[in-house]
């Protein structure tokens, strides 16, 4: 009996092992261009190919004096913009960034964003290392 | 309590509440309830344009209007909405079709130069508004339109502000709203019964 219980034990723990870590993919990253002092928006995909859920904690780029994740939210018809706590990728899931809903903030832009710019976005995870994505700057009616 | 008593109590009760409803419908009504009408939604104003000279809302008449308040640092729900009127207004068939109008609700940070360039970001004409404080204050009372500054980390501030588009006809009266929930098809079967 205790050995049988102690194999399973084993088992178990052997099947923990073998669950593939988070394995962070990013993609489709595109903002709208942007005029004077105003912030930009940034929507993107983030994809979890892995066994293990990961959190997105924070966004950084050279381009931007800050970058946050924010998260809009429709209260009986009025739109509120609020910052994001960390934002859970579940494994073998994926994230997509919509306009309207989550995005990240880019406050203080070095220059304004012109169609057809790129700029290098990183996004810093609980458990995966740091993933830089490109950012394109689409057309004004976005994607 | 013998249930004889309890009987009369009770009708007590239904009397009081029967006299109390014949009051309240003898009301004569109260004369803000008209206010909330939809046909009390919009009418005349006078706001400065991205070119810091007066506009006033005849300008827009001739023709149907989408109106928007929002304000230029809104990085999100603003130049979508306004990206998707723009799409809309193109799948009518004309950028002369109907005006788009920006109007801020955050005259402190968008004075006429930053309403005028952000209106121009979006490769189509669309009219830019501001005015002073106060003159905001009345054309977001006008509309129904509520916004409150939400401070952020940074020392920045956010707008929380409604998110509708108000469609106004040829003649400046209001017609419907547009809502970011709905659908483009419903969105643009409202948009061609405002060209009728």
């Amino acid at each position: 009996m205790i050995l049988r219980t102690s194999t399973l034990a084993v088992l178990l723990l052997a099947s923990c092992g073998q669950q593939e870590a988070a394995d962070i993919q990013l993609s489709n990253a595109w903002a709208r261009p942007t005029v004077g002092q105003v912030p930009g928006a940034v929507y993107l995909t983030i994809e979890n190919k892995g066994g293990e859920p990961d959190r997105l904690t924070g966004a950084f780029t050279d381009h931007a004096a800050m970058a946050m994740v924010h998260q809009n939210e429709m209260v009986d018809g009025i739109a509120k913009m609020r910052m994001a706590g960390e934002i859970n990728i579940p494994a073998h899931d994926r994230i997509e960034m919509r306009p309207g809903g989550t995005h990240i903030m880019l406050e203080g832009l070095r220059a304004p964003l012109r169609t057809g710019d790129d700029f290098d976005l990183v996004l810093k995870f609980r458990n995966s290392k740091d993933q830089t994505v490109k950012v394109t700057v689409t057309k004004p009616e976005g994607q | 309590m013998t249930s004889h008593r309890l009987r009369l109590i009770l009708w007590v009760l239904v009397a009081i509440a029967a006299v109390g409803g014949i009051l309240v419908a003898l009301q004569p009504p109260s004369p803000n309830s008209r206010e909330t009408g939809l046909a009390t939604i919009g009418g005349p104003f006078t706001l400065t344009a991205g070119d810091a000279k007066p506009f006033p809302s005849s300008r827009l008449n001739g023709k149907p209007a989408a109106i928007f308040f929002g304000f230029t640092h809104c990085p999100d729900v603003c130049p979508t909405t306004l990206a998707r009127l723009v799409k809309l207004r193109r799948q009518l068939g004309s950028d002369d079709a109907m005006s788009i109008v920006f109007i801020t609700v955050d005259p402190e940070r968008d004075g006429p130069a930053e309403v005028g360039s952000y209106a121009g970001l979006f490769g189509a004409p669309v009219v830019g508004l501001t005015g002073k404080p106060d003159d905001i204050e009345r054309v977001k009372k006008q509309y129904g339109v509520f916004s409150q500054k939400v401070d952020q980390p940074g020392g920045s501030y956010t707008v929380d502000h409604s998110a509708s588009v108000f469609l106004m006809d040829r003649n400046g009266h209001f017609v419907a709203t547009l809502s970011p929930e709905e659908g483009d098809a419903v969105a643009l079967a409202k948009l061609k019964r405002l060209q009728a």
